[in-house]
Order: C-alpha cells, then sequence, then structure tokens
C-alpha cells in the first residue's frame, strides 16, 4: 500500500521546477479548440512575458497551417525554450527539425492496454521505436523529451525499463503522462519517486484531470522529485483537461512556500486571453482567476475580511490581476450592507441598519441573486423615504 | 476493479449544495429549487444532506420544513453557529440532525472575534449541550481546522465528543491543505478522537478532491460534497468526482445512482445561473468528445484506452468530433454513423477538407457540414464524369 510507512521528504521541494506549458498542443487538442495563428503566435508571447520556462507549439507532422504556425512562433526568438511534439516516428521528427525548434517530445504509449489494444505491437517495438527516433534527434542536436503515456497503467517494470531506454538512447528527460487521469497523489509519487531512483532521469509530470486531481498530481511528482511539470492555462485540453498552470504555481507558491517568480500579476489577462480565443469561458468559481474568487456576500465572510483579509484570503487579488468586491445577498448582513453605505458616502442610524438588512435579503429572495449596487442604493433611499419594507410577503 | 489500493472502511457522503452551495456569492435557490434538489440527491441515494441555515431567518425556516416534510430517506440537517439560539431555531424546523460550526484557527479567533480558544470552547460547549438537550443528532464542526494547532483541535473535537456529538467534522475553509499534509493531520487526528471524522475541503487551489482522497486514505469516515461543486469562490469537493474516484480508482462503489448525475448536476446548474463548462469532470459534455485522430482511433479499438467509465454511467454520451486534430478513421465511423461506407480514398479527401474548414471556421464542425462537404463532393465527380 502507497500510504504505509508514508514520510514526507525531508525539507519539502529543493529542486528547480520547470514549467513547459502544452496550451498550444495539448491544449489545442482539446476537442472543439482551434486556435488561429495570430492567437497561437499571442499565447507564445504571453507564456514567455509571464516567466514560463519552455512551451509545445504543435504538432508538425500535422502539416500545413500548423507548421508555419510553429516556425513562426520560433521566428518570435522568445527567451524560452519551444518544444514539438512527435510520434516516436523519425519523419515526424524531420518535420520538426524543419520548423526550427530546438526542443522535440518523442511520444509512445507504456501501457500493456494501449500497447496492445491501441499500437497492437509489442512491448519491445515500443522500445525499438522510442531508440530510433531519440537518437535520430539527438543526433540533429535537439533536446528531447521522451514521453511515456498511458505511465499511470504501465506495469511498473516495464515502465523503469521504458525509463532505462529513454536514458540510454540519449533522452534528456522523460515525461511522465497520466493520460487518463487516473492516479491520485499517492499512487502519483511512488510511481514517480520509483523512476526517479531507480533510473536517474529527469522527469516531467503530464497530469490529466478527470477526476478532478491533476494539480495535486503534479506536485505530488514534484515532491517525488520530477523537474518538469507540463501545464495549460485554464487547465485547458483533452475532456477535462490538464493540470492547471494558474493552480500550480499559485499552490507551490502559497501551499509550500516555494517562489518560481512567474509574473502571476499577468493570470487573470493570460486566462482571459486563452479563454477567448479557445471559445471557453472562464468560469466564476474557477480557482485562481475566476471572478468571483473575491467577491463576499456572506456575513461570516464578509465581516472577516473587512477586520483582516487574512481571515479567509491566502493571497491578495491583485497577485493574480482580481479585484476583492462585496454584494448584498441573501446570506448577506450588516457588514456588507456598512461597506455598501461607505462606499457610495451613505449615511444611516446604527438601529436602522437591521431593517434595511431585512428589507435587502426579502428582496434577493425573491429576485433569485445577489443585489447590484444600485438596488441597494435604491432600498436605501426608498426605506429612509417611506420607512416600510415592501419585500415581506 | 480497483486501480489504486482500495478503501474499506464505512464512508458517509453528506451533500451541503443547499447549504454551502447556496452561500456562494450570488446563488439563491428558491423553495421549490430546494426542494427538488433535496429529492433528486435522494433518488441518487445520498445518505444525507445539509440542507439550510436557520439564522437565516424565517423563510429559510420555512424551506428547511418544507424539506423535512418531503420525508425523504436522506437525513436532513441544519447548519448552525456555535450559537444556542440557532441550535433551538434548527429543532423547531423538525429536523433530527444538526451541524454546530465555529472556527477554531488563532487568525479567525483572534481577528476575525476577537476573542480567545477559551471562549471557543464555551461557545461550542453550550451549543452542544443545548443540541443534546433537545434531542438532536450532531456533528461538531471546526471551520479553518486546515490552519489550527492540531492539539487544539483534538480539544476541540473532544469537548463535542464528551457532549454526545455523534461526528466531527474538519473544514478545509480556505482550500490550503495539500494531499500529503492532510494525510499526516488526519491520521493523527484520528487516533485522538473515538467518533467518525468527516472532511469538508474547498477548491481554492484547485486540490479538493485530491485532499479528500488523501484524507480517506488516512482513515476519515465522510466527505461533505456538492453536485457540480457549487460552493464559496471555487466551491466544495464535488459530488461527481468523489462518488466516481471512490468507485474506479478505490473499488468502493456506494451504491448511488450515477447515471443521474448529469440531469442532477444540469438541475442544479440552472437554478444557480451557472452553466456546467463543456470540460467540467465526470458530468462535461466534453468528457467524452473525442476529436484527435490518435485518441478517437484508440476510443473506436477499445474504449478503455481513453475512458475508464463509459458515458452511459454518468447520463452522458460518447461523441466523436471533427476539427483541425481528426484523422481519417473519425471521418469513416462518422460516415458509417450516418449510413454511407466511405472508401479509404473518399475519407482521406474528406478529411483534408474538414481540416481546413475547421481552421478556417476556429470551431469543429457539425454533422451537418460534414455532409455538405460529402454532397459537395458528389456533385464535383458527376460533373466530372
Amino acid at each position: 500500500m502507497e500510504t504505509e510507512g508514508f514520510r514526507l521528504p525531508e525539507g519539502g521541494i529543493t529542486q528547480r521546477i520547470y514549467i513547459d506549458d502544452t496550451t498550444l498542443r495539448d491544449g489545442e487538442q482539446t476537442a472543439g479548440v482551434v486556435f488561429a495563428n495570430d492567437e497561437k503566435l499571442h499565447i507564445a508571447r504571453l507564456l514567455a512575458e509571464v516567466g514560463v520556462d519552455q512551451i509545445e507549439a504543435g504538432i508538425p507532422t500535422m502539416g500545413g497551417d500548423e507548421k508555419d504556425a510553429i516556425k513562426a512562433i520560433v521566428d518570435l526568438g522568445l527567451p524560452i525554450s519551444v518544444l514539438a511534439w512527435n510520434r516516436a516516428v523519425v519523419s515526424d521528427i524531420q518535420d520538426s527539425i524543419d520548423c526550427g525548434v530546438d526542443a522535440v517530445a518523442i511520444s509512445i504509449s507504456a501501457s500493456d492496454i494501449h500497447i496492445q489494444n491501441k499500437l497492437r505491437k509489442s512491448r519491445e517495438w515500443v522500445l525499438e521505436s522510442v531508440r530510433k527516433s531519440c537518437v535520430f534527434a539527438k543526433n540533429a542536436g535537439l533536446y528531447v523529451s521522451v514521453n511515456a503515456e498511458d505511465a499511470s497503467r504501465a506495469d511498473l517494470e516495464y515502465l523503469l525499463q521504458f525509463a532505462e531506454n529513454a536514458k540510454q538512447s540519449g533522452a534528456d528527460r522523460m515525461r511522465f503522462c497520466d493520460t487518463v487521469g487516473v492516479l491520485d497523489p499517492f499512487s502519483t509519487y511512488e510511481r514517480v519517486k520509483l523512476i526517479s531512483d531507480e533510473v536517474g532521469i529527469d522527469l516531467e509530470m503530464h497530469t490529466h484531470n478527470d477526476f478532478g486531481m491533476s494539480t495535486a498530481n503534479s506536485i505530488a511528482g514534484v515532491m517525488a522529485g520530477a523537474t518538469y511539470v507540463n501545464t495549460t492555462v485554464n487547465g485547458l485540453g483533452e475532456r477535462a483537461g490538464n493540470a492547471v498552470l494558474e493552480e500550480f504555481v499559485m499552490a507551490l507558491k502559497y501551499v509550500f512556500g516555494m517562489d518560481l517568480g512567474l509574473r502571476s500579476a499577468r493570470f487573470r489577462e493570460l486566462c482571459e486571453y486563452v479563454a477567448n480565443a479557445s471559445n471557453r469561458p472562464i468560469p466564476t468559481w474557477k480557482p485562481i482567476t475566476g471572478g468571483n474568487l473575491f467577491v463576499y456576500e456572506s456575513e461570516g465572510r464578509a465581516s472577516g475580511v473587512l477586520r483582516d483579509p487574512s481571515t479567509y484570503e491566502i493571497f491578495a487579488p491583485g497577485d493574480v490581476g482580481l479585484q476583492r468586491r462585496f454584494v448584498f445577498g441573501k446570506y448577506s448582513g450588516p457588514s456588507v450592507l456598512r461597506q455598501k453605505l461607505r462606499q457610495y458616502g451613505r449615511e444611516m442610524e446604527e438601529e436602522q441598519i437591521p431593517q434595511l438588512v431585512d428589507t435587502l435579503r426579502d428582496k434577493s429572495i425573491a429576485l433569485k441573486r445577489a443585489l447590484f449596487d444600485e438596488e441597494v442604493l435604491q432600498e436605501y433611499e426608498d426605506l429612509r423615504r417611506l420607512g416600510v419594507n415592501i419585500w415581506r410577503s | 476493479m480497483a486501480i489504486l489500493t482500495p478503501l474499506e472502511q464505512e464512508l458517509r457522503l453528506i451533500d451541503t449544495t443547499l447549504r454551502d452551495g447556496e452561500q456562494t456569492a450570488g446563488v439563491v435557490f428558491a423553495r421549490q429549487e430546494k426542494m427538488r434538489i433535496a429529492s433528486l440527491l435522494d433518488e441518487i441515494g445520498v445518505p444525507a444532506a445539509e440542507i439550510g441555515s436557520p439564522a437565516l431567518g424565517e423563510h429559510e425556516q420555512e424551506t428547511i420544513r418544507a424539506v423535512v416534510g418531503l420525508d425523504l430517506r436522506l437525513t436532513p440537517t441544519a447548519f448552525c453557529r456555535a450559537q444556542v439560539s440557532e441550535i433551538e431555531a434548527a429543532a423547531a424546523c423538525g429536523v433530527p440532525s444538526v451541524v454546530v460550526s465555529i472556527s477554531t484557527s488563532d487568525v479567525h479567533i483572534e481577528r476575525r472575534f476577537g476573542e480567545s480558544r477559551a471562549w471557543v470552547l464555551d461557545q461550542a460547549g453550550a451549543a452542544c449541550r443545548r443540541a443534546r438537550e433537545l434531542g438532536l443528532q450532531f456533528t461538531v464542526s471546526a471551520e479553518d481546522a486546515s490552519r489550527t494547532d492540531l492539539g487544539f483541535l483534538s480539544e476541540y473535537y473532544n469537548l463535542g465528543v464528551s457532549e454526545g456529538a455523534e461526528r466531527v467534522r474538519y473544514c478545509d475553509t480556505l482550500g490550503v491543505d495539500h494531499a500529503f499534509g492532510i494525510f499526516q493531520r488526519v491520521r493523527d487526528l484520528k487516533k485522538a478522537i473515538s467518533v467518525p471524522l468527516e472532511l469538508h475541503m474547498h477548491d481554492d487551489f484547485g486540490m479538493a478532491t485530491a485532499n479528500v482522497m488523501s484524507g480517506l486514505r488516512a482513515g476519515a469516515d465522510g466527505v461533505a460534497v456538492s453536485i457540480g461543486g457549487l460552493g464559496e469562490r471555487t466551491g466544495n469537493a464535488s459530488l461527481e468526482e468523489v462518488a466516481m474516484a471512490l468507485k474506479y480508482l478505490y473499488g468502493r462503489d456506494l451504491g448511488m445512482d450515477t447515471t443521474r448525475f448529469r440531469e442532477a448536476a444540469e438541475y442544479v446548474a440552472d437554478s444557480s445561473s451557472r452553466a456546467i463548462p463543456v470540460w467540467k469532470t465526470i458530468v462535461g459534455t466534453n468528457v467524452f468528445a473525442h476529436e484527435s485522430g490518435i485518441h478517437v482511433d484508440g476510443v473506436l479499438k477499445n474504449p478503455a484506452n481513453y475512458e475508464v467509465f463509459s458515458p452511459e454511467e454518468v447520463g452522458l454520451e460518447r461523441q466523436l468530433v471533427v476539427g483541425k486534430h481528426s484523422g481519417s478513421h473519425t471521418i469513416y465511423y462518422k460516415f458509417k454513423e450516418f449510413g454511407i461506407e466511405l472508401s479509404p480514398e473518399e475519407s482521406a479527401e474528406i478529411l483534408a477538407l474538414a481540416r481546413e474548414m475547421a481552421v478556417d471556421l476556429k470551431r469543429a464542425l457539425f454533422d451537418k457540414e460534414l455532409m455538405y462537404i460529402y454532397r459537395d463532393l458528389q456533385k464535383a465527380k458527376s460533373r466530372r464524369q
């Protein structure tokens, strides 16, 4: 059992962590999502400005437009590594070389489920394909990541063999892919630690969110010794998506105290751009960048934050490009009301506050939503004028 | 069959869509909606639900009574702060069970309440005693437990247990726990307390469900969940993720009717005016949509290549989407669905046109558009002949 005798690694995360963002590859691979080439360029620029170390720019072997986009990204001359995605096929890698990238990912399945049901080949064939393509890429002077697709369902012995084979073939790192998102932090930790200890190759985490655990699993991999993390903006990616750039960076900073130095104040801007280009709006409740995260309605929360933000905030809204707001709704009370009145320079006798709170709560229930500030002010004026609650049924 | 080490302890889920879910800024459920959601939860087989906060006043109390009046199999539970008056209001609503909640972290005690740990124990003790006198079952809940000193947390829980609490609740109110940290905290707490421990985890860093799973691995006995994860800020661990992860990753089938997950998520989404993102875990419509050539090919050969459970299990359908990343297999199977058998050349020809069109339109193609491509090709051919 993975948890038996488990001890946190001494000293937490100590190695330097690199972000390899794949919004432009796995993100675009999402069913229904297509980025225009201009959008790809803009996203690449934003990612470089925010401070990621490497971007996975696309799949050259798809041909046509895709190759042009990757070349154009390389031509931007950004101060980051540009990586292209390949199957373990020499002609794919030739297409990548044509695009001028400095790094390639060579991807092939490592699980028997995939080897037998999808590739319909043997384990040995997989190793041989990796050898051939890896040697070809290294001879061309490229940085090489060998991707173990479906590593989470792979036989452990074989996975070690796969990693050793990648290392012997000259790969600079191996990408551990939880392709179907079926690991949890403990099982991720166990697998990654084993590869790290036994094979000693740089490791990258690529996790999917099918059961909602992608970010936690990437962190578990890092705790087990992985040095690269493959993220996407907004978690955009196939099915339920990938490990989320913003979540990973902020969790590392605020839960683990490790600052990767990214410009997080531009996260909201970056996330909005990708949301617009992929036609997938940011839900208001999205971790880190959702528009509602610093909006306070309930009296308990609001009164706490008004006294001291540290009661309910781990980082300031400005850290991710958001703002703090208060709205009056069903769960609001005097604190929110006083804040609203202060905000608009209105005054009210303390003994009248409870009555206005009741009026506003009733109105919120009747309208089935929080109130707009204008509505709060209107009720304030009406109460001053009429002194009755028209929302009481 | 479990993919990971199976979880074997007794587990209870309690849904909080109607309480923490509604507490989300901007969300208000109508009474009828609350009654419907409670019924859906009951039909799905969720054993308990937090249905509201009596402190909110008469309207809410009426709603709680109405839900209790449905006489469901699930245990309706009211949420109370550690105040005697709230416990009494809950009892007057007819619920058999309450949650007694207060913050236990020093940061909350000092900066929010301006009080001391002793004051917290007094408040909680009085509220628990009143609950016991009124014959209520009760859970003692520690808000901001993740930032609370473990020694004080045990003391607080044990005070509740000595007053008759049937379970205790650990709230990661700000979502700042991580998988390995919560594991150790739960393991330590389990040694110190004699009643079931329930987890209430928030998703601020996207780790709510992972934290739940780690807590369960450490021996926790229950989880507070909400439909679609609805809850304050980023929300809570979602019912669907927890139930499906338990079933498929840890081999633990709680016997719920998961086929109604999509329906329940849609109902809550509509009544909270928060559409389900297409990529939402478990219940998003995109979860079983496959576009890229590699994935479609894999899924057609054997769904196990890219799917852990079948779409019907959560009330969804598998879709093959034709777009920029599609391969000729997808085209072939799509047309087979339409009743047209394509030759490999035709598939390749249509694929090239479809990809080009997807790039131009910046989206996947509708089925109709595929048929237009096909018909245009047929027309062009017959003209040539």
